[in-house]
């Protein structure tokens, strides 16, 4: 009779064959970890004090938030947001939209993916889709990696990952990354990826499943990771940003998701990534919302923020120039802390605001409308401006995006002359 | 498309050992059978197989659990005999023990994340190595091979993930390990009440 065995040299040869594979493949894995500060080359209209405003959506009655930004080798801006008829919903889409400096516009709004595209690429049910951000490799190669739910909410989201050689135009297949041993679920993604010296890709990320904390990705050029760093332990810390100053130096800011005082919470590390220290709360307030930054080339820090404990009706821009140990409110895109939450002043306000925005808009009603929509609830609404995206390009300029009211994507771009004219402004306050 | 197969390929072998009967059927039908289950796993139906629906909730399984299922189904089909209890015993006590050093910490339970480790951490791979030997020489072969097997298939790049982890160990696994363990040992211990039980009542009757 046959005998079905594990015969004991078989066995010792597989096992010498598979570790002389694994150390090949151990031995050619790359350990550097030094960062690639941002370079830029100011252009002459950076001297220009200026600040212009638009939106980047331009669909009505539809849900959007989560916007990103990345800029293209020509110096346009492409900008990727989550849209459709509520969050979470089946026929959510990662849309983008590309924004010429020199026209100073944008152009018309494209989905780049959907859920059953992306369901049926990866081999996988997908429920929703959720916040997406992009870079731009040192090849050129465009990266948009996106959250993707296939069971439960927000804690089972895992994150997909599609490539362009065209700066956007086209995409690849989708591709899903393995971040998690239970299942590889709860990974999302909101900060701002960066590279490495060595053109590997850093994607801060954060974990919700039972624990809420700041993690980061180190993902080869040819979309595997090959590293997972924890940034912060514990349940109240997620979405971090990776503000680099230099190679060995950078500041991490998370969003707190913990009790009063709500405050920005923080590590750094001064040996390019290999040690974080134990993370602490700065002095910005934040209401449990999400964070972006830059570093300027002098080294000071500048983050976009809802810079109060409760609400995010307030957006502010703050910037530090001792590492993040004191901060000052340079300007205030948002103020509505104050206004009026009744149904009707709320639509005039919206649509006033967006008259200010962008002055050639003509139907002002429809965005007031749109925001109500997704900001009312019986009597009473509410404003949010909310999940800033700041990027500053080679050229010196910077671009902001952030939700507005959740019915639209709003952008300001401004020059590092406007900035130090608000930075000089007496009215600024020091944290 | 490997982690489609693998899903699919363990559900087939699941099916196969939970129905009462399969295993008694000829071993050509058998064979035909299995081969029909696996095909019908991968054939898309809306569009999709059906084990991508399956992969939605389990993702890829390690190569252990596809390892010892399929091990365990060619057991009970050839009847072969081939599983020793201590053997089975250890494998589980291995599994849960590395589930237990991983799954909590990676989920959170400490600054020190486990996981990282499998990201070709050369200490890690050694130690590995080390574990595979030592249970090639005890006889423990199964062991041995569940963690070559894992560990070719990582080096190879097999499923989608880069981490040794996730070829060595996955929740289902690592579930049936512990509960396995624990309904062992309150075997064991049910087992040991009643030799005491039976003691005392041997000595009263002797006692009368």
């Amino acid at each position: 009779m046959f005998k079905f065995s594990v015969h004991h040299p078989l066995i010792l040869g597989l096992v010498l064959v598979a570790f002389c594979a694994a150390f090949y493949k151990a031995a050619n894995h790359s350990t550097s970890a030094s960062f690639r500060p941002s370079a830029f080359t100011p252009q002459a209209t950076d001297n220009i004090p200026g600040m212009h405003t638009h939106f980047a959506s331009t669909r009505q009655h539809i849900h959007v938030h989560a916007a990103s930004l990345v800029e293209l080798g020509d110096g346009r801006i492409r900008a990727f947001w989550f849209a459709g008829s509520r969050e979470g919903a089946e026929d959510v889409e990662i849309m983008s939209a590309v924004f010429d400096p020199s026209k100073n516009t944008w152009d018309s709004e494209q989905s780049v993916a959907n859920r059953s595209g992306t369901e049926h690429s990866l081999f996988r049910y997908v429920r929703k889709l959720g916040n997406p951000v992009a870079l731009r490799g040192t090849d050129g190669k465009l990266w948009l990696f996106y959250v993707t739910v296939s069971l439960g909410g927000w804690a089972g989201s895992s994150i997909t990952a599609i490539t362009s050689t065209d700066e956007g135009t086209t995409w690849s297949l989708p591709r899903r990354l393995i971040t998690s041993p239970f299942l590889n679920i709860s990974t999302l993604v909101k900060g701002t990826p960066f590279l490495y010296e060595d053109g590997t890709i850093g994607l801060p990320v954060y974990h919700e499943f039972i624990g809420k904390f700041g993690e980061l990705l180190r993902i080869s050029n040819a979309g595997e990771i090959i590293d997972k760093q924890r940034l912060s332990v514990g349940k109240t810390t997620l979405q971090p940003i990776v503000l680099i100053k230099d190679p060995q130096h950078a500041l991490v800011l998370m969003r707190y998701s913990g009790a009063s005082p709500k405050r920005v919470v923080a590590t750094s590390t001064e040996d390019g990534g290999q040690h974080w220290e134990f993370p602490y709360k700065t002095a910005l307030a934040n209401p449990d919302a999400a964070i972006s930054g830059v570093t300027l080339s002098d080294g000071r820090i500048l983050v976009a923020l809802n810079n109060t404990e409760q609400g995010r009706d307030v957006l502010s821009l703050v910037i530090s120039a001792d590492g993040g140990t004191t901060w000052q409110t340079v300007y205030q895109f948002e103020d509505q802390h104050d206004a009026s939450v009744e149904p009707q002043s709320y639509v005039k306000t919206a649509s006033d605001l967006a008259k200010i925005t962008d002055t050639s808009i003509i139907d002002t009603a429809g965005y007031g409308e749109s925001a109500k929509q997704n900001k009312c609830g019986g009597q009473h609404c509410s404003f949010e401006f909310s999940y800033p995206y700041l990027i500053r390009t080679q050229a010196g300029d910077f671009h902001l995006v952030y939700t507005w009211n959740r019915s639209f994507i709003k952008h300001i771009r401004f020059s590092r002359a406007w900035l130090d004219q608000q930075i000089k402004n007496d009215n600024s306050k020091l944290h | 498309m490997t982690g489609l197969v693998g899903v699919a390929s363990a559900t087939a072998a699941m099916v196969f050992m939970l129905v009462p009967g399969i295993t008694r059927l000829h071993k050509s039908y058998g064979a035909i059978l299995l081969g029909t289950l696996v095909a019908s796993m991968l054939i898309p139906y809306n569009g999709m197989p059906l084990a991508a629906y399956v992969r939605s909730a389990t993702g890829d399984l390690s190569i252990t659990t596809l390892v010892l299922l399929w091990f365990a189904m060619m057991n009970s089909l050839l009847n072969s005999g081939m599983s020793k209890t201590g053997e089975r015993r250890t494998i589980l006590f291995a599994i849960a023990f590395a589930a237990l050093a991983l799954y909590p910490m990676a989920l959170g339970a400490s600054s020190f994340d486990p996981y990282r480790l499998g990201y070709g951490n050369l200490v890690f791979v050694f130690a590995l190595l080390l574990v595979s030997l030592a249970a090639w020489l005890r006889g423990l072969h199964l062991l041995a091979l569940c963690i070559a097997m894992s560990v070719l298939a990582w080096a190879i790049g097999w499923y989608e993930s880069n981490n040794i982890w996730d070829y060595l160990l996955d929740p289902f696994v690592s579930i049936y390990a512990l509960l396995a363990i624990m309904f062992y040992a309150a075997k064991s211990i049910l087992r040991r009440k009643q030799v005491i039980e039976l003691k005392v009542v041997t000595q009263e009757a002797s006692g009368s």
